[in-house]
């Protein structure tokens, strides 16, 4: 059984926020990707429980990776939560349709987000 | 050859423009993320505060439940609890001792005589002398108080105070004989509130002294039955501190 959380965003300031925010608080091991590719070979090797998606980043952006992790069996049973910018319904819209499970709104509440893996740790 | 130089530092320049605008762009968002942070932050403090805050009151609700339970069975002490730590709060900060923040010696004070709960009406509302046997009963109240509050955590600085209420300085108090500085501070405190209060009070079978007769007593007392530098804080403490205290419960 797997309890790795996957952080993937091509800023390095949020990455480490999350990963500050996660660390000691969730019995999962973090692990960072900086784009859509790397967070695949990650993925595949971690085979993390959740994964934090960015949706604009260099190389393939959120979207894509999101659609390309549910499609290989090694990482589609990760729960996806994007993050996305404030005004994003379009993005949002193709996010569901890439298989996303759910968002989380840039600037995101650091107490939803700690709430968030809570709840997914125990579902468990 | 100076043109071509031309066209690729103007490239360059727009280039670093484009560059420019996006790192501030991320700092914006990075500075609101922050922002977000902050916000969090405070909202987890106050709510801290406020259930701190809930905590402490019904800490003090509890102990003064059964404090009026223990009071309750004693029908001419009347609210004797309630205006001893009332006096003894004032003591231990004369003393240097009781800050608002730290209710824990006001718990002792309002519960030091809650293993009265374990004597018997019988003996406990005996209009006669009591008997050896039933005197030892009684004095084993101390015990009992702190057993009753055994495994109460927030309770245990009270507990010691429970114990240690009939110890006197000399040596010649119950349970433990403890002498001096043994006695816990708190106890040595209570001490002088408990007899202050009696002597202030009336009984049926005298009338109360006045605030100057109960000083004097007191003062006999310092060395013997009560620690002198508590005496000297009680010292300290103006008349009208304690008739306001006198007045406002009973």
């Amino acid at each position: 059984m797997t309890r790795a959380v996957l952080v993937v965003d091509d800023d390095q300031f949020i990455r480490k926020l999350v990963a500050t925010t996660l660390e000691d608080v969730s019995e999962f091991d973090l692990h960072e990707a900086s784009d859509g590719v790397e967070a695949l070979e990650v993925a595949q090797e971690k085979q993390p429980a959740i994964v934090f998606l960015d949706v604009d980043m260099p190389r393939m952006d959120g979207i894509d990776t999101c659609r390309r992790m549910r499609q290989d069996p090694l990482t589609n049973h990760a729960t996806i939560v994007m993050l996305t910018a404030a005004h994003g319904d379009q993005t949002e819209r193709l996010a569901v349709e890439a298989g996303a499970d759910m968002f989380l709104t840039k600037p995101f509440s650091p107490l939803e987000l700690l709430r968030l893996v809570d709840r997914l740790g125990d579902n468990r | 050859m100076e043109l071509r130089g031309e066209t690729e530092l103007t490239q360059e320049i727009s280039r670093l423009r484009r560059e420019l605008a996006l790192r501030e762009r991320e700092a914006a968002d990075n500075a609101l993320q922050l922002e977000r942070y902050a916000a969090d932050l405070r909202e987890v403090f106050l709510e801290e505060r406020s259930r701190a805050q809930e905590l402490k009151r019904s800490y003090y609700a509890t102990v003064r439940a059964l404090s009026n339970a223990v009071e309750a069975r004693d029908a001419y002490t009347g609210k004797h609890a309630e205006r001893v730590a009332a006096y003894g709060v004032e003591i231990a900060r004369a003393y240097g001792l009781a800050s608002p923040d730290a209710p824990e010696i006001e718990f002792g004070f309002l519960l030091h005589d809650i293993g009265k709960v374990a004597i018997s009406d019988s003996i406990l509302h005996k209009p006669d002398a009591l008997t050896d046997e039933e005197r030892r009963k009684v004095r084993r109240h101390p015990e009992k108080g702190e057993q009753i509050l055994h495994g109460i955590e927030f309770l245990q600085d009270a507990a010691k105070v429970v114990r240690s209420h009939h110890e006197r300085w000399d040596g010649s108090g119950y349970p433990d004989h403890l002498r001096g500085d043994e006695i816990p501070v708190a106890a040595r405190v209570f001490a002088v509130a408990d007899v202050f209060d009696a002597l202030t009070t009336e009984r049926p079978y005298r009338p109360a002294s006045t605030i100057a007769q109960a000083r004097s007593m007191i003062k006999a007392g310092s060395g013997t039955q009560f620690d002198p530098r508590v005496i000297e804080a009680f010292n300290t403490i103006g008349d009208e501190t304690f008739e306001q205290i006198g007045q406002r419960i009973r």
